[in-house]
């Protein structure tokens, strides 16, 4: 099992090498251990997370591509879909049925034809676009509904600090 | 699902919040781990009265069974785990396909292209591969075996080892959903609700452990170009098993027993 996981982590990474989607790199953290990989994602144009840039790690499960890698930001992060510990909380990364947060029916799920190209995409569109109604950080979903303008300040700070500047 | 919605909207406190989430998914997980355990993925051949023990006191599958005796000899268990469709189909057909070298042949050719129709149908050739070179790499070994009967054993190893039998269910699964997008707009009117053909391919019949249902196995039935016979044994008052050849009017190849929630596989008489 954990060979045929080996095969597919090495064929994602060549595939994110030879064509890396914008603002997104990706890879083994060392190259013995193909298992965790981290990822730099450049925020959105255009939202409030624009130019931050945001180191998170991918861990994967033995038998990858069956189930779905886990996905953790290391840096502070403040985000309706993202836990206090940084863990990302979208659907494409639990399969169907396996449901913490009761996802709308028609999101994207995890199967072995999606790759980590795919969550790192979606990733993105959350910074863009948090799902207020599944959240994972309560008071950050609240704040986004209902206090936008603190919440960009937040956002804000946390940029700054993802790029050493002082905050 | 209802209980689950519940305590992730109530529960306000961040950490609580992590635990429940994580402890409900550990559970599931223990759950289906012990089944895993306790049935092996493709069983041997048992004698159709072997099913009296699940319903001792059970007079309507009783009755039922003594039908199904009358038509069928033996039947292979599969493991519940949601996959048992496309094991089950798979296993059945593959080794039906051994005892006639043409049709076999047949088959390999048409395994053979499946990969490019897959590709040109928008699924990433990266994700493809894997699957795609495991089935090939199953029917070359159990088609190179010198006898029938090595054939037949190699088969049955190779869907009792966890790695080549799940990627047999996933090729399986990427072949119905290709045989799904291609033919939507005649599958559409079998999907409830506002759901699209993709959006159900991408829900219920890419991932691993969804079950299946007509749907799935009428497409999973047109992709390998073949028929089967689904047996129906529920709790319902008439005496007698019910039987639904699926595609409708096709003629039946593979013989599956059809238990709520379940799929195994029959062997005529």
């Amino acid at each position: 099992m954990a060979g045929s996981a080996l095969r597919r982590l090495m064929a994602e990474y060549k595939q994110l090498t030879l064509n890396p989607p914008e603002g997104i790199i990706a890879g083994p953290i060392n190259e013995e251990n193909f298992f965790e990989w981290e990822a730099l994602i450049t925020g959105p144009e255009g939202t409030c997370f624009e130019g931050g840039v945001f180191p998170a790690k991918l861990t994967f499960p033995p038998d990858y591509p069956l189930s779905p890698p886990k996905m953790q930001f290391t840096c502070e992060m403040f985000h309706p879909n993202i836990y206090a510990d940084g863990k990302v909380c979208i659907s494409i990364l639990h399969a169907p049925g396996d449901d913490p947060m009761g996802y709308e029916s028609s999101a994207e799920r995890w199967s072995p034809v999606q790759s980590v190209e795919k969550i790192l995409l979606s990733v993105v569109s959350m910074l863009a676009e948090p799902n207020d109604e599944s959240g994972a950080n309560v008071d950050a979903a609240k704040m986004w509904r209902e206090n936008r303008e603190e919440f960009n300040k937040i956002a804000e700070r946390i940029v700054r600090r993802t790029l050493g500047i002082p905050t | 699902m209802s209980e689950k919605f519940e305590l992730s909207g109530e529960q306000t406190h961040q950490e609580g919040q992590i635990n429940q989430d994580e402890l409900i998914l550990q559970q599931q997980r223990q759950i289906q781990q012990e089944i895993s355990e306790s049935t092996p993925l493709v069983g041997e051949l048992e004698s159709i009265s072997s099913l009296n023990a699940e319903y001792s006191s059970d007079e309507v599958y009783l009755q039922k069974i003594k039908d199904l005796a009358s038509k069928y000899k033996f039947v292979r268990r599969t493991r519940p785990d949601g996959n048992c469709f496309f094991r089950g189909f798979s296993y059945g057909y593959i080794e039906k396909l051994l005892s006639n070298k043409d049709e076999f042949k047949t088959f390999y050719t048409l395994a053979e292209n499946s990969k490019s129709s897959l590709v040109e149908l928008g699924f990433p050739q990266f994700t493809v591969e894997d699957f795609y070179d495991t089935f090939m790499e199953v029917l070359k070994r159990i088609s190179d075996m010198p006898t029938l009967e090595e054939s037949k054993r190699e088969l049955h190893q190779l869907f009792n080892e966890q790695g080549y039998s799940d990627y047999m269910v996933v090729y399986l699964r990427l072949l119905t959903s290709g045989q799904l997008q291609r033919e939507k707009d005649f599958y559409s009117c079998f999907i409830e609700g506002d759901r699209t053909v993709i959006d159900f391919c991408h829900q219920e019949v890419e991932p691993m452990y969804k079950e299946s249902d007509h749907i799935h196995i009428m497409a999973a039935c047109s992709a390998m170009n073949t028929g089967v016979r689904v047996v129906y044994m529920d709790r319902g008052n008439n005496k007698q098993v019910t039987e639904h050849d699926l595609p409708e009017g096709s003629t039946p190849y593979v013989h599956l027993l059809y238990r709520p929630g379940h799929y195994d596989i029959l062997y005529p008489n």
